[in-house]
């Protein structure tokens, strides 16, 4: 793999590790969950992607730091149940959780770069999101989440492929080693 | 432990993180009755522990109160048993003894009803060996003054006669023996026939036409006429009747429980029964009550009584029990 280098600052050898400017994961945090909540105001086309899930895996899967992706995902999620108006804390923050872990311990095995990967990683991922919600509600809620659906189908398609942008757009913030 | 700890730190942070937030969501989400998730968990978490605890606890005390208390449980069982034992003994003896003073009370209540008729009481001692005989035996005999054909009553109605007298003991001739026959009459009609024993546990009447009119109940009483029974005591009631050729034949329910007798009364004479003065009253002011064959509209009352029956339309009551018991406490039992 041509993106694949040995850094030597990682414990793990023939990994490459993308770092970012300081403040760039923050703030591209807060800047998800702000679109995700400023685009809801303009229709229900917004919930077609889920922008937070997309920071989550993109830096999970280029830290490559599973403890760093679980903290990631878990602070994006509680803000993303803060900011909804029903949602018990903690919901998509267990979900982004466990999302943001498993990306980081794929993004050291597999290759995230190519936009073809990363469309099929986006699209497993966003299934892997919702089951986790779904379990969550019906086990604390007992509210009956469907696992999938047509619509959960098409969100996802959507979500990925505009994920595969974002992505692209997302790799011009790395910072050169 | 701490290396094991170490190599899967993000596992063990991840698990960290993911429980953390469950526990906050446990917090916030409250399920039936407004109970939050946390304290739903903690009772479900916690309660079967409870219930295994008191599950250990009761079985322990179980095994303690079950076992090892029970040292002494078997020498205490024995000792129980023996007083249950004893108990019951003493208690079959109370109930015989109530039963005989029972007996005993209604025998004298007969005595003192009719103090003019010399009689003695006795004590039914066996029976007959023979299953076809109806006899049984009583523990009165010729030192008692006990002869043979005398009548033997209970104040309930007739038994039989004696037909054997020993130094001791007399032999009573039932009457639904096949060779018994007892001079008998309708209390209500004063038609006359025999009462005769068939072997079977109900005597008959025998020599009453077809034309006489009988109704299930009707008594019958001792007519006097075989010199044995003093006339006007209760044989029995008609039991059944139907047309025979040439004469009705109907059953007799003896009015004594001939097949439970236990105590007795033996006439000494033929003495009639005078009645009492309440019923000499009665029988004055009534005057169709001594006429012989004088009918009522009424049936007779049922033959509860001393067994005597003075007037024909009407038995002697029983005194209450009470009273009877109270006069049993004052005088011996006649000639026991």
């Amino acid at each position: 793999m041509a993106y694949m280098a040995n850094l030597g600052a990682h414990s793990e050898p023939n990994i490459e590790v993308h770092k970012f400017y300081s403040g760039t994961i923050i703030g591209t945090a807060l800047l998800s969950l702000v679109f995700q909540a400023f685009l809801h105001k303009y229709g229900r086309w917004s919930e077609l992607i889920d922008l937070p899930l997309l920071v989550t895996i993109y830096f999970g899967v280029s830290r490559r730091n599973p403890v760093s992706g679980l903290f990631l995902g878990g602070a994006i999620g509680i803000l993303q149940d803060a900011l909804s108006h029903d949602n018990p804390i903690g919901m998509y923050g267990i979900a982004k959780t466990i999302v943001g872990y498993l990306a980081s311990s794929v993004g050291g095995r597999i290759d995230t770069e190519h936009p073809l990967s990363r469309f099929g990683l986006i699209f497993l991922f966003f299934h892997f999101h919702q089951a986790i919600l779904a379990v969550t509600q019906r086990v604390l809620l007992n509210h009956s989440a469907p696992l999938f659906t047509v619509r959960l189908l098409i969100d996802s398609l959507v979500t990925a492929a505009f994920g595969v942008i974002l992505f692209a757009l997302l790799d011009r913030l790395r910072r050169s080693s | 432990m701490i290396d094991t700890f170490s190599r899967h730190r993000p596992l063990a942070l991840l698990a960290g993180v993911v429980l953390a937030q469950v526990l906050l969501l446990a917090f916030q989400i409250r399920r039936e009755n407004n109970v939050r998730l946390i304290r739903y968990w903690a009772v479900e978490l916690m309660t079967p522990l409870e219930r295994a605890g008191t599950w250990t606890f009761s079985h322990v005390g179980g095994v303690w109160t079950g076992y090892v208390g029970l040292r002494n449980t078997r020498a205490d069982n024995e000792r129980l048993h023996n007083e249950v034992n004893t108990l019951r003994l003493r208690n079959r003896e109370l109930e015989s003894q109530s039963a005989e003073a029972q007996r005993l009370v209604t025998l004298l209540n007969f005595h003192d009803a009719h103090p003019e008729a010399p009689m003695l009481a006795a004590q039914v001692i066996g029976a007959s060996a023979d299953p076809t005989s109806h006899t049984l035996f009583i523990n009165r005999g010729e030192r008692d003054r006990v002869r043979r054909n005398m009548g033997v009553i209970t104040p309930d109605g007739v038994v039989g006669k004696i037909v054997e007298v020993f130094p001791s003991t007399a032999q009573v001739l039932l009457i639904n023996d096949k060779d018994s026959g007892v001079g008998a009459l309708f209390a209500t009609s004063r038609t006359h026939g025999v009462v005769k024993g068939g072997g079977d546990p109900e005597p008959r009447m025998e020599y009453v036409i077809n034309e006489e009119k009988l109704q299930f109940g009707d008594a019958i009483v001792t007519s006097g006429e075989d010199r044995i029974f003093p006339k006007d005591l209760l044989i029995g009631t008609v039991d059944a009747a139907k047309p025979g050729n040439p004469f009705q034949v109907i059953s007799v329910r003896p009015a004594a429980r001939l097949d439970r007798l236990e105590d007795v009364i033996v006439l000494l004479s033929q003495q009639e029964f005078a009645p009492k003065k309440s019923e000499e009253a009665s029988a004055t002011s009534d005057p169709t009550a001594t006429q012989p064959g004088a009918q009522t509209a009424q049936p007779p009352a049922p033959p509860k009584s001393s067994g005597v029956v003075s007037d024909p339309n009407k038995f002697k009551p029983a005194p209450a029990p009470a009273q009877a018991a109270a006069r049993a406490s004052k005088p011996p039992v006649p000639q026991r």
